[in-house]
């Protein structure tokens, strides 16, 4: 059974239309690029995805149910935003994390924490904002969910720090969930996916198995991303 | 899941409140010794002048203490579900239901420390202060003639009133916060124009109800103090009814807001 399914999936924002008749499916076990340029919609699906939003029309089930508490429990989603409560510390928000998600593996976010030389006790607002966005992925990556929805993870960050999340991301997720990773940065995580989508204006413009493109094309994904997308 | 959310809420507002509370108390101990300084003889102009700003700081921070809780408990309700935070919370296994009375449940507890603490301060500045005694006295024997029609029913309905009060006064924020954040933009302004609307429309259903439906008129109102038990019965119970619609309605408006018009930055 896919993971997440999408039939028909409309949304609208007045008169703007984000995404539009979209259809698509995630099975397991997979790390899926949803790549498009800003605006494109990337952000709308993980949001509806996650129940952040309410469909316009047509349906998205995530593990079989429409968004709700309980396919809450399957997501680990990583906003592309800073966003954790800064008066907490490291240590208060694992201790957060393991009070609501059952899948939280503490031991796993310490190690993180520790390999990361960062002090657990000392509040969010006193770190710098690369270690705020780091402790974010490290709670994020440190559960055992069915699907994580990663919303620009190496968005504004340098080269190194680009490394050390998708590092982070491919040495510590499920192996038996599935990984969607939202970006315009392709080179950069073209290595680490399994399939590729396309959104363009809301559309999917192209679903393919990113080693499937790179043959039927004789070019990396970034080239054939350039090639769709070229203005 | 309830019971978590109440816990974490309190730590997070119990950052902001404690402080704010033992403040209110500090200056209450100020207050105390300033009015004692005052009451005494030879004391020089300027030290009657600042004892004097003392307990005015008192007075103003007593009220303040009030406004502080209600807006931080407001602002808590916004910023943590629906400005960047919500992107967490919301993803959290929790209904948007237990989220609203997670909410209400801290904010009223607040409320009640809140008015602990106002009653503690007034303690505090008024011990061995002579004037401020005897007008605790006076207080006092007032409550104890009210006390005496039946004092138990009476305090418990009041409580119930006060509670019931605070509950709503939390759930008319969430509702016009909630309405005002599903704008894309200038949304603290949107949800201030909601609450002015809600209220207009408080009103007109208070009109509605009482003069249209019930038909109370002021001429009508003819309460005998013999009376007093029964009619104060007859006067809680709708009062209660009219509160319970009020915050029923805020909380319908704010769970479908949060649920299907949830606009995060």
């Amino acid at each position: 059974m896919a993971i997440l399914k999408c039939s028909g999936l409309t949304k609208s924002f007045g008169r703007v239309t984000a995404l539009e008749a979209v259809d698509l499916e995630v099975e397991s076990g997979r790390i899926v690029g949803l790549l498009g340029p800003n605006g494109s919609g990337k952000t709308t699906l993980i949001k509806l995805a996650n129940g952040l939003l309410a469909p316009g029309s047509g349906e998205i089930l995530v593990g079989g149910k429409k968004p709700g508490t309980e396919t809450k429990k399957l997501i680990s989603f990583l906003p592309e935003r800073q966003c954790l409560p800064d008066w907490m510390s490291a240590r208060d928000l694992m201790g957060f994390y393991a009070d609501f998600y059952d899948d939280f593996d503490r031991a796993a976010a310490e190690e993180m924490l520790k390999r990361l030389e960062l002090d657990t006790g000392k509040k969010l607002k006193h770190l710098s904002k690369g270690s705020r966005e780091k402790v974010q992925l490290i709670m994020v990556m440190a559960r055992r969910a069915k699907l994580y929805l990663l919303d620009e993870p190496i968005g504004g960050v340098d080269p190194a720090a680009r490394d050390y999340i998708l590092e982070t991301i491919i040495s510590n997720y499920n192996p038996e969930a599935s990984v969607i990773i939202s970006t315009h940065l392709i080179a950069d995580v073209e290595r680490v996916l399994d399939d590729v989508v396309f959104l363009n204006k809301g559309r999917v413009a192209l679903a393919s198995s990113a080693d499937d493109l790179r043959e039927r094309h004789g070019k990396s994904v970034d080239m054939v991303f350039r090639e769709v997308f070229k203005c | 899941m309830l019971g978590r959310l109440i816990r974490h809420e309190l730590r997070a507002t119990s950052v902001t409140m404690l402080p704010v509370m033992g403040l209110m108390l500090l200056v209450s101990a100020m207050a105390n010794l300033a009015l004692r300084f005052m009451d005494g003889k030879d004391v020089p102009g300027v030290l009657v002048l600042i004892s004097g700003i003392v307990v005015i700081i008192f007075g103003v921070g007593l009220f303040a203490l009030g406004f502080v809780s209600v807006y931080v408990m407001a602002m808590r309700f916004r910023n943590n579900l629906l400005k960047d935070e919500g992107y967490i919370m919301h993803t959290l296994p929790v209904s948007v239901h237990t989220h609203i009375w997670s909410k209400v449940i801290v904010s009223t507890l607040w409320y009640a420390a809140t008015a602990l603490c106002a009653v503690l301060s007034l303690i505090v500045v008024s011990l061995d202060v002579g004037f401020i005694k005897s007008l605790g006295q006076t207080l006092g024997e007032l409550l104890k003639t009210l006390g005496d029609i039946n004092n138990l029913e009476l305090l418990t309905e009041v409580l119930v009133m006060l509670v019931l009060s605070a509950i709503l006064m939390s759930l008319s924020f969430y509702a016009s916060l909630s309405v005002g954040h599903s704008f894309a933009s200038r949304k603290m302004l949107f949800s201030i124009v909601t609450f002015v609307v809600m209220f207009i429309f408080w009103c007109l259903f208070l009109y509605g109800v009482n003069y249209i439906v019930l038909g109370i008129r002021p001429e009508r109102f003819d309460l005998h103090i013999d009376d007093f038990m029964s009619a104060w019965r007859l006067i809680f119970a709708y009062i209660c009814a009219l509160i319970t619609a009020g915050g029923a309605a805020c909380y319908l408006i704010t769970a479908y807001f949060l649920q299907k018009k949830l606009n995060l930055e």
